[in-house]
């Protein structure tokens, strides 16, 4: 048990290691550097030399190297190179929106995906399949910042029931509570519009799964012996199904922080995505690396929570009980 | 096409119409006092779409910069809603590599100027809210030379002036050089991708398709904003498209063309080396006064267009919209509203004062008024602070701002002669923290810059030699050697607190906006002398200025 967690562990370390080292020589790879990207006549070659000495771009790239290493490991990320600002600074501002924005779209999506899903498998045919069906494909049909713009127009334009941009009234309301209302207020069709896009691709997910499931030979054992439909239905179909849905939900959870970009954009939030994007566009090292770090670290920690998630829900797999046993 | 003609005259006509068109003859600037409005929220708004609807829906009031032919429209047509049009300093060109056959050969780069039909490109393109040009300076320049050689679109004549000069055509219509049996190969245009620039791959391709009927094969490639500059640094390409938005002074024409601007990361991109463009650039830069000045731009304008180092296409026109809910609004036809003497005389149309909701396009980035060289970094710190010299925005002078007054004059020393500025300071001005504004702040910001080699004002103050002040309402500023334009690098770089100055341990990590004030409460480092105080920047959100009660141009009921 304790060797085949260390050997998870050890593995992590090396990923991180990899992530470490693309992260750096990636991001150099790509031809120019944050201050090739200022075209300005006023700004002469000498002055670019100046602003690359100050963001210390002439050093070797080997001291480079070893400077960012050690921001990486020691999680002290610098200045944003564009902004001038400590990145964690920049991170810290942002997370609140993203955070509340993803997490909340993505359990929504999925609490009512999987439970549209289970329901669609269990009555095939029926009008709420169709919806599963349709929903599915226009997750996958439709781009998201068409529907966003859509929603935008409709409901902070035409019919102005939400606001059209960020997450706070301007000028902004006193007081906690409303100021809560206000930012939920602001953050209903941002989330709306991630839910409205995501559930389809869960529901099909989950009823491709579901259908799989209920037709196997345990559940007619189940049924045969008069057990009622709730329990074959939640205690012994969807138990079954739950590894790869946690599988999918974990490991998708790092992939949707990129994926805010456009909705970001779209609805005027604050986020990590659109940093993100500024970052790697601008050239931004510090920012960039740090993002992409503990994108990684992320995804690291879902792997291996998925891991021991798979066990909690499903008692036969148990690490290190062999199959004699 | 009649949808089209109709919009381009309802666009003539609000350029000629609006009051802020009219001749401005007798205005004074300098009687304009303000700012009136209390409040003022610069809203951070990225997504063109969202701004154009929330500018209609009344939760913006003033939005610049539009570019979309499809926004105009919408907008031209809102009775809510007035536009005001402005020639601006934007001009897009195509550019060659001079240093590579055949773009060496002047007579292929005339044939080529007249084989680009800009007309139509403007037309189809922009709905005629751009205007296609001839010249090396923007048609909003106080030195625009109009009377340059010009290429209009004549594909015939491209072709006879090809053949004057020994080119032939092969059996297959394709360009042949002269002395030579084979033809040309296929070139390319490099251009930023649609995301960065959305018209400009497609301007490339109407030039390729126009410059293939005089049998030149020519293909896109268009490429991230950065690795294409990185191509244009190093001198990989044969064709470029871009564009610059210059400033009011023409001496970025000695960055562009001087042989010895001709380095990798240079902005001689084309690599032009000529010893009469040298000459005359050398003189436009090195300007001792005005009247120098604007011979050197007018002489270098001209060879320009006989050279031919760029093909200048189109200068762009810039275009703002604000609600009419606002009266004071100053424009004109170089100056768009959104600018700093609308701020100080806009006040609501229904006598009810509001905040003023004014669109920031992207996130400020640092506003450290050090470090910072984002344009939307300065859009709100340009309103905190101020320069010696402001400039009229119907004729583009200088008009007196921290500085009531200047000479400029050229002093013979041992080293040769060299450009003396004497400032003389307006005296009832007062730092936003109360504090009396003199000599000293303006020596300790220009030795402090110049000090600390800070590289967005490096090439504005390198060449300082010494600043002295005689009184504390005097600065005499000699410079190593002479140009008139040193009048605006000093005049125009905002003036800083040396009492806040000398706080600010490294200027590179500096945060002013989150540092409070160390005697006065409520306010924070950003001190300045400008017409709005600092109030609280929201990250994403807002960033929210308010009135200075202290402004020396504060209008007397307003004190």
């Amino acid at each position: 048990m304790r060797s085949y967690w260390l050997k998870r562990v050890l593995g992590a370390l090396i990923v991180l290691l990899v992530v470490l080292f693309l992260n750096f020589f990636l991001f150099r790879l790509m031809p120019g550097d944050v201050v090739s990207t200022i075209i300005d006549p006023r700004f002469s070659p000498e002055a670019k030399a100046e602003l690359r000495k100050q963001f210390g771009l002439d050093s070797p790239l080997y001291e480079q190297f070893f400077r960012y290493a050690k921001a990486m490991v020691t999680f002290d990320f610098g200045l944003s190179f564009l902004s001038q600002r400590p990145v964690w600074e920049e991170l810290r501002s942002r997370l609140p929106n993203t955070v509340f924005l993803l997490g909340s779209a993505f359990l929504l999506s999925a609490i009512l995906g999987t439970w549209l899903g289970i329901h669609a498998a269990r009555r095939r045919g029926s009008f709420l399949e169709k919806i599963v069906l349709l929903a599915g494909s226009v997750s996958f049909s439709f781009p998201s910042f068409f529907v966003q713009l859509v929603l935008l127009l409709a409901f902070g334009w035409a019919l102005p029931l939400f606001p059209l941009r960020g997450s706070v009234s301007i000028p902004p309301p006193e007081g906690f509570a409303a100021a809560f209302f206000d930012y939920l207020w602001h953050m209903t069709l941002p989330v709306f519009s991630l839910v409205l896009l995501g559930f389809g691709s869960w529901a099909i997910y989950v009823r491709n799964l579901m259908v799989r499931t209920l037709g196997s030979d345990y559940i007619l054992l189940a049924r045969a012996k008069g057990l009622p439909e709730r329990r074959v239905l939640w205690g012994h179909a969807f138990r079954t199904t739950l590894p790869p849905i946690v599988t999918i939900f974990l490991l998708a959870l790092p992939g949707v922080i990129s994926g805010a970009v456009i909705t970001e954009r779209v609805f005027s939030l604050h986020g990590v995505g659109t940093f993100l994007l500024e970052a790697i566009l601008g050239h931004d090292y510090p920012a960039a690396g740090a993002a992409f770090f503990l994108l990684a670290l992320v995804s690291i920690f879902c792997n291996l929570a998925a891991d021991v998630i798979y066990g909690l829900v499903d008692p036969r797999i148990r690490v290190g009980r062999s199959m004699e046993e | 096409m009649r949808k089209k003609l109709v919009f381009f005259l309802l666009l003539l006509a609000a350029f000629f119409a609006t009051p802020a068109f009219c001749s401005p003859a007798g205005f004074d600037v300098e009687s304009i006092r303000g700012p009136r409005i209390k409040e003022l929220y610069m809203v951070i708004h990225r997504d063109p779409d969202s701004q154009i609807l929330a500018l209609e829906r009344g939760k913006l009031d003033v939005l610049g910069d539009i570019t979309r032919p499809v926004d105009v429209k919408r907008l031209a047509g809102n009775d809510e809603i007035d536009l005001s049009v402005a020639q601006g300093f934007h001009i897009f060109f195509m550019g060659f590599n001079l240093r590579k056959e055949p773009w060496n050969s002047l007579a292929l780069r005339k044939a080529v100027a007249h084989a680009i039909p800009r007309q139509q490109i403007v037309r189809d393109l922009f709905s005629g809210y751009s205007t296609p040009i001839s010249a090396f300076l923007p048609p909003a320049s106080p030195y625009f030379e109009p009377d340059v050689p010009s290429y209009p679109y004549d594909p015939d004549l491209a072709r006879s002036i090809l053949e004057e000069a020994g080119w032939k055509w092969d059996s297959t219509g394709r360009l042949v050089p002269p002395g030579s049996d084979r033809p040309l190969v296929s070139f390319r245009i490099l251009g930023p991708t649609a995301q960065a620039a959305p018209t400009t791959m497609e301007i490339a391709r109407r030039i390729a398709d126009a410059l293939g009927k005089i049998g030149l094969s020519v293909e896109l490639e268009p490429l991230d904003f950065s690795v294409m500059i990185r191509r244009l640094d190093v001198h990989d390409f044969d064709l470029f498209v871009m564009a610059w938005s210059l400033s009011r002074d023409p001496d970025n024409l000695f960055a562009f063309f001087h042989s010895s601007m001709d380095v990798e990361g240079g902005y001689n991109i084309q690599g032009l080396h000529d010893p009469e463009v040298d000459e005359v650039t050398e003189r436009l830069r090195w300007a001792p006064d005005k009247k120098t000045a604007e011979e050197a731009a007018a002489k270098a304008q001209r060879l320009l267009s006989e050279k031919l180092p760029w093909i200048p296409i189109y200068s762009r026109y810039m275009i703002t919209a604000v609600r009419k809910d606002w009266k004071g609004l100053v424009s004109s036809e170089v100056t768009t509203t959104d600018n700093l003497w609308t701020l100080l005389s806009m006040e609501p149309v229904s006598g009810k004062m509001r905040p003023v909701f004014w669109a920031l396009s992207d996130e400020p980035r640092s506003l450290n008024p050090l470090s910072s060289s984002s344009a939307y970094d300065w859009q709100v710190l340009g309103l905190i602070y101020d320069g010696l010299i402001a400039v009229d925005p119907y004729t583009l002078e200088d008009v007196p701002w921290l500085a009531t007054d200047w000479k400029i004059e050229t002093v013979e020393s041992q080293g040769g002669p060299k450009t003396r500025l004497v400032f003389t300071l307006r005296k009832n001005v007062k730092w936003h923290d109360g504090r009396p504004f003199t000599a000293e702040d303006v020596r300790s910001t220009l030795l402090f810059l110049k000090e600390n080699n800070i590289p967005r004002y490096y090439d504005s103050v390198r060449d300082i030699e010494s600043v002295e002040r005689p009184d504390d309402f005097t600065v005499m500023v000699t410079m190593g050697k002479t140009s008139y334009w040193y009048l605006h690098n000093i005049g125009g770089t905002p003036i800083l607190p040396a009492h806040i100055l000398e706080l600010a341990e490294d200027w590179k990590s500096w945060q002013p906006m989150r540092t409070p004030h160390p005697e006065r409460q409520g306010l924070t480092m950003l001190v300045g002398t400008g017409p709005f105080v600092f109030s609280e920047y929201r990250p994403g959100e807002y960033v929210k200025l308010t009135r200075n009660e202290g402004f020396w141009k504060l209008p007397e009921d307003l004190r």
